[in-house]
């Protein structure tokens, strides 16, 4: 270990059994009951399982004060990486050795419980986090500062509104006192003013305190703002070891372009229930004829097609589709909920369409990450489950062409005369 | 301050480390602290709840019992029965809520790190609060009932040390197996209903030890709760609580086997609870 590694992992692997025929379960009494008999006789019998590997031989060396965005696709293996470093589960093989005190924050709020006051709660969450009685006292006011709840500090958190308990819960964390700081998603949370608040803070601790941050988002453009160096994670092994963050997201689009090939529905780096997926995604244009390029500012419907699990019938199905540019910034998002279609009694397959009536994104290549959700849970994610490369088209009807110099959307306007 | 240097191996085992349980201490006393705090939130009555509940159990099991085992004076009974089923009360107590607690707290240690020992420790603290509760009531039964003070009296906390341990010891065994078989839940208020009736909670060790044969009495006094139950009321009253010496001493040997068998097997399995949870 040199002096300036404050980080270092060797071989790191993590192994996970899964089991093939997974524990029996069942909607009615009956059937439960049947399934706890049939759990019971499988006890004697030798058990089926399927080998994971989670993470395969990684290794890398960060240096003191980096802030290294962890970047990689559902699956790759953040995650894991993530609750190794912080000690929440071991590494099967492999080791890390570390200086200094690590603080991770794989969630804002571990702990909070609803029927505490905002107080109690300050002290509670900060032991979790591993503060001592002293260092919350002495940080108690700017905790409260910073969260902006100093009125209702004696009120059950219960009562509070969804952006006064995330602030809370996030300015617990982000006055813990240590060395190292792993942070994942967290600032997806609160309202816009409240993330840019965040994200000044996050700045201030690495930039200005030197601290060591490692940082996972899938909002690529919160990590370039906030990391100098970035790692790539695939499958569980490191494609690019820790070097520059353009670097890092620019070979990450590549990956991403090239798994956008492979057919959706043999994707296995995917989240959710499950039990309907998306199998492709298509696009026609307004004669309904297949299209692989798309051209700004023409008619397109969005064919999204789908397969359930056998016997499963969807209620209060609603389908996104976000837009990414190749720059991994996010473009827009389409909602069928948000425009009010709500798809009930879905079985089978079959395929929802998403008519838009003038492609608004310029031209460059493009990311959908696609999402199903049914009565609010979420049963199926992808993302960047196709590519798309836009063409260059006259989206106004004038025959003039908006310059490519940035990428952005564009939008319907008149002007008086 | 020379910073920590810590190493986290695939090979290396976690032990108990008193010095890691010292350093969360603050976690310990706040994770207490909510436990007993949250129980009574939002209630009218709020902590008073906190007697009314071993006051009812007491009166209802001391009256009962003193009309069964009727021998002598009711009052004496009636605390006899009282004392036991005071040590009952807190064995069944720590030895529910230690086995439930490492799945009810998952949501914190697949979180955040620190030494997971905290959480069973932490609900040891809340049922001892309860306990002392209850003890109040006692003493205030015992000398109403004008029981005479005598010297072994100082002996009644290392029975309920004793209790506490047995309760942490088998509480972490089932602790740890509920992680992957939530089975545990339901099987542990079983052992403790029934196990009430094979402890000298309302009978003595001796009514039990002549009722069944010889060669079962080793059995009966494998049992933890036996010696501590024994030793409690050899403490409070004297006289012949400890019926055989030997037994008396086999039951105090088992309580550490058993809190050795159960810190080992939670140590065993405790990095890897948040794979299983």
């Amino acid at each position: 270990m040199s002096a300036q590694t404050i980080i270092k992992v060797e071989g790191l692997s993590k192994h996970y059994l899964l089991n093939k025929i997974p524990m029996q379960k069942s909607d009615t009494l009956y059937g439960n009951f049947i399934n706890g008999l049939k759990n019971i006789k499988q006890l004697t019998q030798k058990k089926q399982t399927e080998d994971f590997w989670a993470l395969k031989d990684v290794s890398f060396e960060i240096e003191k004060g980096d802030r290294v965005g962890i970047i990689g696709r559902n699956g790759a293996g953040k995650s894991t990486l993530l609750k190794i470093l912080s000690r929440i589960t071991p590494p099967t093989k492999g080791r890390i050795e570390y200086s200094g005190r690590m603080a991770s924050l794989l969630e804002v709020g571990t702990g909070f419980h609803g029927d505490l006051s905002g107080r109690e709660n300050i002290y509670l969450n900060g032991s979790i986090l591993g503060m001592t009685k002293q260092e919350i006292d002495r940080k108690f006011d700017e905790i409260v500062a910073f969260a902006e709840v100093e009125k209702f500090l004696d009120t059950p958190v219960k009562r509070y509104s969804s952006g006064m308990y995330v602030r809370l819960a996030f300015a617990v964390a982000a006055n813990l006192e240590s060395d190292i700081l792993i942070v994942d998603e967290v600032l997806a949370v609160g309202d816009a003013a409240f993330q840019k608040k965040c994200i000044g803070k996050m700045n201030d601790v690495s930039k200005n305190e030197g601290r060591t941050v490692l940082f996972v988002s899938h909002q690529l453009n919160t990590l370039q703002a906030l990391c100098n160096k970035g790692l790539v994670l695939n499958k569980g092994e490191v494609s690019l070891n820790v070097t520059s963050s353009e670097q890092a997201i620019k070979h990450y689009m590549l990956l991403a372009n090239q798994t956008a090939r492979t057919s959706i529905v043999d994707r296995l780096d995917r989240d959710g229930e499950g039990k309907i997926k998306v199998a492709d995604i298509k696009f026609s244009n307004s004669v309904q004829q297949q299209i692989e390029e798309l051209i700004t500012g023409q008619e397109l419907n969005i064919h999204v097609s789908y397969q359930c699990i056998n016997s499963f019938v969807g209620q209060r199905i609603s389908v996104a589709l976000a837009f990414y540019g190749d720059d991994g910034i996010l473009y827009t998002v389409v909602n069928s909920e948000n425009t009010g279609v709500i798809y009930d009694n879905i079985k089978g397959s079959g395929e929802l369409v998403c008519s838009i009536p003038k492609l608004p994104l310029m031209e460059g290549n493009y990311f959908i990450n696609v999402s199903i959700t049914e009565n609010g849970i979420a049963q199926d994610w992808v993302q960047e489950a196709t590519s798309i490369n836009v063409i260059a088209g006259d989206f106004y009807g004038t025959g003039k062409i908006n310059p490519n110099t940035h990428k952005s959307i564009l939008i319907n306007n008149s002007w008086l005369k | 301050m020379k910073p920590d240097r810590i190493i986290i191996d695939s090979h290396l085992s976690s032990f108990f480390s008193l010095k890691d349980v010292l350093r969360y201490r603050t976690l310990l006393n706040n994770l207490a602290k909510r436990d007993f705090l949250v129980r009574y939130k939002q209630a009218f009555a709020g902590i008073i709840w906190a007697i009314i509940k071993p006051l009812v159990n007491i009166l209802v099991f001391g009256y009962i019992s003193s009309k069964i085992s009727n021998t002598g004076n009711t009052a004496t009974n009636f605390v006899y029965v009282a004392s036991a089923m005071l040590l009952w009360q807190l064995f069944s107590n720590v030895f529910n809520e230690v086995s439930n607690s490492i799945i009810n707290n998952a949501n914190l240690f697949s979180k955040v790190y620190f030494p997971k020992i905290i959480i069973p420790i932490s609900t040891l603290l809340v049922s001892l609060v309860d306990f002392f509760i209850s003890l109040i009531i006692l003493i205030v039964l015992f000398v109403i009932s004008g029981q005479s003070i005598h010297w072994h009296l100082v002996l009644a906390p290392l029975f309920i040390a004793l209790t506490l341990i047995n309760g942490f010891g088998i509480g972490l065994y089932f602790a740890t197996i509920n992680v992957k078989y939530r089975d545990v839940k339901f099987i542990v208020p079983v052992i403790i209903q029934f196990g009430m009736y094979a402890t000298p909670v309302i009978f003595s060790t001796r009514f039990y030890l002549d009722r069944i044969p010889e060669w079962l009495h080793w059995i009966f006094c494998i049992n933890p709760m036996v010696g501590a139950i024994d030793g409690f009321k050899y403490a409070l009253f004297g006289g012949d609580a400890i019926y055989n010496l030997n037994y008396f001493i086999l039951s105090l040997f088992i309580s550490f086997v058993f809190l050795f068998i159960g810190v080992k097997y939670f140590y065993k399995f405790e990095r890897n609870f948040v794979d299983y949870i």
